[in-house]
């Protein structure tokens, strides 16, 4: 797997190779500033960017904007923007276009490393993966609306973890229930919200997001 | 043998007495209290304080070297080692001078003396002389007497707190001090109007006098304002008499006495025209005075009524500025304590423990790998809620999203982030400056917050844009109301933090809902278009 990386921190940035290398991943460009950024994923037409939100020369959302950018420049291009902080409003304009492989977390998230690398897996195989930290700010503000008070507490965490993006092998593995269980849930979910069962993963995640972003 | 001892018991004690004062002064001068001001001032406190306390005394009807000598002992006494006490004692003393001087001339006109005492001066009972002498000694005295024992006054003494401030809590005390200056010039007044005792002594003019001092003095104490006022406007009054009478004078003789064809004023008898224009002189001194003392002792309110609107306005302006400008010292102050304690009880704290974990750990790694590993793995938890913590902490300061974005974004972000339907309008054509984005978003935070938690909203609109000059904002919900500033809620603390932009915060929150709350806070936009996602939101 081919990636091109954007930190601004040289700290960090070689932090992040190390980890993805140890991997066998293999990080073909490092960057530190969104106009180089920019520059490599046209050259080298990556497998996945990994890219802070914060770069040079703005120092604002630069990252998040050459990610946009891009994406309209490659369709489909998969994209993992990582973040001191999340926001909902980011989440919404990297999942608007609807095209997939596109992962917003924490930059937290990547001290567990086996984790993140599953998300960067995931994104790079066109699938969704969103923080949870954005998944409990979109069910908190759904929390009090039906039909979401009927789903039963396992429902409802099933739910949480699949809008993270996590497959039904890893929700079952984290649950500590079968995978069949979990397909259960997932039926029963999507019964009672109203939305059409989908075999696919990626779909499905886009799906709950576009019912609880509604 | 005799005479020689007491010769030189009285030499040395004279000597003892120098010596004595010597050892004061020097004290003195050298006294801590005194240090910070410069030599020359010094020197002149203590002329000031040496000399002025016993002429008083000597002026409230003692004569004599003796008493000279007592009274110039007493005060450096005291005011070497008692300075607070002296000078609290100085205005009670000028007043106790005065009720005895008053004594001793009432006594001598009531036993038909020709001749009395009265300010340490013996002087004719009736006449010139007694004009001439007397009252000007008198004023002075009163005047000097009121004047050192204000500046000597312990502002800590019960005479000043209790008495002396009392009038001054609606404004500022220097109108008691002017209060207390113009005294002596009511004085004045009451003795050239209320009497004719100089003339020939009778029970009613005294009453008369006695009675417009009482008047004069409670005027001045409650209320020196009005007290100042009233002796400006007679002393310009008189001033104007002193005029007339110099340019009548003789056919038109104001106010002629019963007991003499003398015509006085001030400290004039008329006689002349060489006198009248002396008298004319002394007249247009004081309409002088009066008119110069106008500016410095007129009553606040009154002042207010000589203004111009645009002054008022200006100065209502300064008012509010200088509130607003305090409430932001204040609130600035406040928030880097805070930030202080949340920095040092959380992230501080944290790192500390975090430290001390890997050194445990790293010394359990030969013998005890697996609890090294669940102490690194702790660790990492650890340095999680060390960055949670900080990302609020950051938030609480200059929320990202509003530093990337702009107001509106950050509006946007915001209702994302609030579990109410809201709807959420912009119109920007460019950024207002940072500060005011991020008290106005805080502002609409705060709003927000309100609504979710005391008004049981369940939908919200904001509007937010740019009239006029001025950033407008408009938060309507539609919870149950009952919403208000002045109780306790944050809105009054949003006031105060827009305030400092000269913004205005206004609610309209009746019982039942809706809530309304608009912001303005006059700005310029920069022309830096806001690159607004113009997706789904």
């Amino acid at each position: 797997m081919r990636v091109v990386l954007a930190e601004d921190l040289y700290l960090l940035r070689d932090g992040l190779t190390r980890l993805l290398r140890a991997h066998d991943i293999d990080v073909v460009a490092a960057v530190g500033s969104g106009t180089e950024l920019l520059d490599e994923l046209l050259a080298q037409r990556p497998d996945v960017a990994v890219i802070d939100v914060r770069l040079p020369p703005t120092f604002t959302d630069e990252g998040l904007r050459v990610a946009l950018e891009a994406r309209q420049q490659l369709p489909g291009l998969p994209v993992l923007v990582l973040s001191q902080y999340v926001e909902q409003l980011y989440a919404r304009e990297l999942l608007s276009d609807q095209g997939g492989g596109v992962g917003y977390l924490l930059k937290d998230r990547v001290f567990s490393d086996e984790a993140f690398v599953e998300a960067l897996r995931t994104v790079a195989g066109g699938g969704t993966v969103l923080d949870p930290e954005v998944i409990a700010k979109l069910l908190r503000r759904r929390a009090a609306e039906e039909p979401i008070t009927t789903l039963s507490p396992r429902e409802r965490e099933v739910l949480e973890l699949m809008a993270q993006g996590r497959s039904n092998a890893a929700i079952a593995q984290r649950m500590f229930i079968s995978e069949k269980a979990v397909s259960k849930h997932s039926t029963s979910i999507f019964g009672k919200l109203g939305l059409e069962p989908s075999d696919d993963d990626n779909r499905r995640v886009l799906a709950v997001l576009a019912y609880l972003d509604s | 043998m005799y005479w020689t001892v007491i010769t030189i018991a009285w030499i040395a004690a004279w000597c003892a007495a120098l010596i004595w004062f010597v050892v004061l002064v020097i004290r003195r001068l050298r006294s801590a209290q005194q240090k910070s001001a410069p030599w020359w001032e010094r020197i002149g406190q203590l002329v000031i304080d040496g000399v002025a306390l016993p002429v008083l005394l000597l002026n409230a009807g003692l004569t004599g070297a003796w008493v000279l000598l007592l009274a110039v002992g007493i005060a450096l006494t005291l005011w070497t080692f008692a300075p607070r006490w002296i000078g609290s004692l100085v205005i009670p003393a000028t007043l106790l001078g005065v009720a005895f001087n008053g004594f001793l001339l009432l006594r001598s006109y009531a036993r038909g003396e020709l001749w009395v005492t009265a300010y340490g001066l013996n002087v004719p009972a009736y006449g010139a002389r007694f004009t001439h002498a007397v009252l000007p000694q008198a004023c002075a005295f009163v005047a000097a007497g009121l004047w050192l024992g204000w500046r000597r006054l312990d502002r800590q003494s019960w005479l000043y707190r209790r008495v002396l401030l009392v009038p001054g809590r609606d404004g500022d005390p220097s109108r008691t001090r002017w209060g207390l200056v113009l005294l002596p010039l009511v004085g004045v007044l009451v003795e050239l109007l209320g009497r004719t005792s100089w003339l020939g002594f009778t029970w009613w003019s005294a009453g008369t006098t006695l009675g417009v001092t009482v008047i004069a003095l409670v005027l001045v104490i409650r209320t020196p304002a009005v007290a100042a006022d009233l002796a400006i406007a007679g002393v310009i009054l008189l001033g104007l008499y002193g005029v007339a009478l110099a340019a009548w004078w003789p056919t038109h003789v104001p106010l002629p006495s019963p007991y003499t064809t003398d015509v006085r004023f001030v400290a004039v008898v008329v006689t002349s025209r060489g006198s009248a224009f002396l008298a004319g002189a002394e007249g247009l001194a004081l309409v002088g005075l009066g008119l110069w003392l106008i500016p410095r002792a007129i009553d606040d309110r009154t002042r207010l009524l000589l203004r111009s609107a645009a002054d008022l306005d200006l100065t209502a302006r300064v008012a509010r500025l200088t509130r607003s400008r305090a409430d932001a010292v204040d609130t600035a102050s406040a928030e880097l304590r805070r930030l202080e304690r949340d920095l040092h009880d959380g992230a501080q704290a944290r790192l500390v423990a975090l430290g001390m974990s890997l050194r445990a750990a790293e010394r359990m790694i030969p013998n005890r790998p697996e609890a090294a590993a669940a102490l690194v793995a702790e660790a990492r938890e650890t340095s999680l809620k060390v960055l949670d913590e900080l990302r609020s902490l950051v938030r609480g300061i200059c929320p990202p999203v509003l530093a990337d974005r702009g107001l509106a974004d950050a509006v946007r972000a915001l209702a994302l982030d609030t579990p109410l339907r809201i709807d959420v309008q912009v119109e920007l054509d460019g950024r207002p400056p940072l500060p005011v984005e991020t008290a106005c978003y805080f502002a609409v935070a705060e709003v927000l917050a309100n609504a979710v938690k005391h008004a049981s909203a369940r939908s919200v609109a904001i509007r937010v844009e740019h009239q006029d000059g001025a950033l407008r904002i408009s938060v309507v919900d539609d919870g149950i109301g009952g919403a208000d500033p002045r109780h306790g809620s944050g809105l009054a603390g949003l006031e105060r933090r827009l305030g400092t932009f000269d913004g205005v915060l206004a609610v309209s929150s009746p019982t039942g809902g809706p809530t309304i709350v608009a912001i303005e806070v006059p700005c310029a936009l920069s022309s830096q278009k806001i690159s607004t996602y113009s997706g789904m939101a």
